[in-house]
């Protein structure tokens, strides 16, 4: 049985995350089981007169492919792959997974090899999307793997992913509209200061967020969504911090991760659990060391974190950053294979200052 | 679990249908439910060198596009199709379905235009395969739809399509070699006839095969496959023809076909059921009346009808014949949109005859006319055979 949560959702993120036009290609992109809301969307896609294209996924494909591919099968860029990046005018790419440790047995070298072969494609991606030529989102489908890793149950799963993206509601669209116009604030706010600090529990960082511009993430890009986010300026931010909530990273559990920055880059990184593996990452490339992204969650019907990044970076009341890859649009320069984010709590006494003066407390902005 | 039959399956596509090797770009297409083999597929691809790229396609997605679709839309070539057709060395499609009759709500004049659309990608397909630059093969999952097609449960139908591939002999792939060696064999010898006659009940029909080239299908482009074709000359077909078992296309079946053929044409038609079809079809263009192919099945690891014309056309002990288009590399001059394909089963008293003189008699080849034997061989002590 359908859920009509569902079709909301597709009707949601073809009208007004990425506004799909007649004529348009889409591709649709995401794992096989995925299918209820992929078949949603290429109804809502057809109906508004845009081409569907869906590509669908399997985790065991993909999978034997990362443990077993050699060097060059790792490297290799077809013709097919371009294609997929040069052609559709929009992009959605829908997160789900049978199982998220699908990839825990890939040798973690492999997997970086893989996305430094793609890195161009990669960022050819965000050229489009920068210059507008293509549209971009990401979204959730609410299946038993992230359940298990969020520790609930299917239906009470669901009924998380589809209240963070306020799809009850009588007029989802009339939400994130108002939500965007809160949150533009916010980033008018930010956009004045050059110095953000950020203090918390095991936590004093400062980024130079000078000259950058800050991202209104209101259920275009990522859907839930909900976060201001820019990219800092590379060589500046210092200090340390220590993230309240797991990390996962490809399937990866990575845990109680701290972090300690000079002249922007990681000097020194721990983790509870998953340390050879971030240090790993960290070394993949030159960028991976660097932030690409700093921001404030500021979705309030999240509260508790999930595993899963989209909803936890989202959490009202957190800051994350990113290693690796900068958002060019918002003036990031960082270029890296790797974009890992790492949640922040500062909901518990944790203060935010921008140029020297109390701008957030517990997590709430004044 | 991996059942051994579905890589024993992968690794003679990737092998012997496809011999991929090094660098080969190979597009592996099918539905979400044949994940088992689209994996091992792509293992096998791996092993070989090649740059597998996975196309899965989704339960319901094609029929609510062409349901929905305006003319406009249905009409429209992805812009990267040919491209993509371009860009790789070998494709594999792995049929499977959810339900065989998914698309029977679909007005056929939508999938018409539908077909015409991708038509200029076919035909950069057919290009491409002609010039020798794109190897591709077409293969099956065993899945709960064709099983109950055949009538079978799906263990039964598992041991089919696995016995059919001859996947439970210890090195198929060199069984596959042996045959191709004996088919072309027997192509050499058929190819020296000038006239056959195929004789059965309610069939008595004379062809002309003089200066067509005979093909044998060895176990390439189709797995499982085993069968010899040729395009009879175009003007030269006589006599009656009835189909033992229904004649299935598109989803749909005709049953009990009886043709009767003058100077190369049908003209005369019948069917117990799907008469209006048939003779739809049979009106679509010029060349739909005449044959383009006919074919005899060699595989006698495939000894039922299950209405899935992958496995039905090679039946060992048959003999199928096409209306409609043919392949020029057999000679054939036919063309048209339709390729029916309808089996005429010769094991129970059926005969054929070349330039006068009994060659085949009772779904065997006679030993003075082609003494090889064409069954596969005893699958013996070797791994197991999953039943």
């Amino acid at each position: 049985v359908l859920d009509p949560r569902l079709t909301t959702l597709a009707e949601l993120l073809c009208r007004y995350s990425l506004d799909v036009k007649a004529g348009e290609l889409v591709l649709v992109e995401g794992p096989a089981l995925a299918q209820p809301l992929m078949l949603e969307l290429v109804k809502t896609i057809t109906d508004l007169g845009a081409h569907p294209m869906v590509r669908p996924r399997l985790e065991r494909v993909d999978a034997l492919f990362m443990e077993r591919a050699s060097r060059a099968q790792l490297e290799a860029v077809t013709r097919l792959d371009e294609l997929e990046v040069e052609l559709p005018s929009k992009h959605l790419v829908v997160w789900a997974n049978a199982n998220t440790r699908y990839l825990s047995s890939a040798p973690s070298q492999n997997l970086a090899i893989r996305s430094a072969a793609f890195r161009s494609l990669f960022d050819r991606s965000l050229e489009r999307i920068a210059k507008g030529e293509a549209g971009w989102c990401g979204t959730c489908f609410p299946c038993h793997a992230a359940a298990q890793d969020a520790g609930m149950s299917l239906a009470e799963w669901e009924d998380f992913v589809f209240a963070a993206g306020h799809l009850g509601d009588p007029d989802p669209i009339a939400f994130w509209r108002q939500q965007s116009a809160r949150q533009a604030a916010i980033a008018e706010r930010l956009g004045a200061v050059r110095e953000l600090r950020m203090v918390a529990d095991g936590t004093d960082l400062t980024v130079d967020v000078g000259g950058r511009l800050w991202m209104n993430a209101d259920g275009r890009e990522n859907f839930p969504d909900g976060e201001v986010y820019t990219s800092p300026v590379e060589t500046a931010t210092r200090g340390h911090v220590s993230f309240s909530f797991d990390a996962p990273y490809n399937g990866r559990d990575v845990s109680g991760v701290r972090l300690w920055f000079e002249d922007g880059r990681v000097v020194r990184e721990e983790a509870g659990r998953g340390a050879d593996y971030l240090t790993e990452m960290l070394d993949q490339d030159a960028g991976a060391r660097y932030l690409g992204e700093v921001a404030f969650g500021l979705n309030d019907e999240i509260q508790t974190a999930t595993r899963d990044t989209l909803f936890d970076e989202k959490i009202g009341g957190t800051f994350h950053v990113a290693l690796g890859m900068a958002f060019p649009a918002a003036g990031g320069s960082n270029s890296s294979g790797l974009h890992w984010d790492m949640v922040c709590d500062l909901r518990d006494g944790g203060e935010v200052y921008g140029d020297g003066e109390l701008v957030a407390r517990d997590g709430r902005f004044l | 679990v991996i059942d051994p039959r579905v890589q024993r399956l992968a690794e003679v596509v990737a092998g012997h249908s496809l011999s991929l090797g090094e660098g080969d770009l190979v597009l592996i297409q099918g539905p979400a439910l044949a994940e088992p083999l689209l994996a091992e597929l792509t293992r096998a691809a791996l092993e070989c060198g090649a740059v597998p790229r996975v196309r899965v396609s989704l339960d319901g997605i094609d029929a609510a596009f062409l349901s929905r679709a305006s003319d406009e839309q249905l009409a429209w070539l992805p812009p990267f199709a040919i491209e993509e057709m371009d860009a790789i060395a070998a494709r594999v499609s792995v049929h499977g379905a959810w339900n065989t009759r998914e698309l029977s709500a679909i007005d056929p004049g939508r999938l018409a235009i539908r077909q015409a659309s991708v038509r200029p990608v076919t035909d950069r397909f057919m290009q491409r395969s002609a010039a020798g630059d794109l190897r591709w093969c077409v293969t099956a999952f065993p899945c709960e739809a064709f099983a109950q097609e055949s009538d079978m449960s799906l263990d039964a139908y598992e041991r089919f399509v696995f016995a059919a591939g001859w996947l439970d002999l210890p090195d198929p792939v060199a069984a596959w070699r042996e045959f191709s060696v004996r088919l072309e064999a027997l192509c050499d010898v058929l190819s020296r006839v000038r006239t056959l006659r195929v004789l059965a009940p309610d069939t008595d029909l004379t062809l002309s095969v003089a200066d067509r080239t005979w093909v044998a299908s060895k176990g390439e482009r189709n797995f499982p496959d085993g069968e010899v074709f040729t395009g009879p000359v175009e003007t030269q077909t006589a006599g009656d023809v009835r189909f033992s078992f229904p004649a299935v296309i598109g989803g749909r079946e005709v049953e009990d076909v009886r043709l009767r053929f003058e100077g190369g044409r049908v003209v005369r038609s019948e069917a117990a059921a799907g008469q209006d079809y048939l003779r739809r079809m049979l009106a679509l263009d010029d060349g739909s009346t005449v044959l383009g192919e006919f074919a005899i099945g060699t595989n006698y690891a495939i000894d039922r009808f299950t209405k899935h014309v992958l496995f039905d056309e090679k039946i060992g002990g048959t003999c199928h014949m096409a209306l409609g288009a043919g392949y020029p590399d057999t000679g054939s001059l036919n063309t048209s949109a339709l390729h029916w394909d309808m089996v005429c089963d010769l094991r129970d008293g059926g005969e054929i005859h070349a330039d006068g003189e009994p060659i085949y008699r009772d779904g065997r080849f006679l030993p003075g006319f082609f003494a090889q034997p064409l069954d596969p061989p005893n699958p013996g002590p070797g791994p197991g055979s999953g039943s």
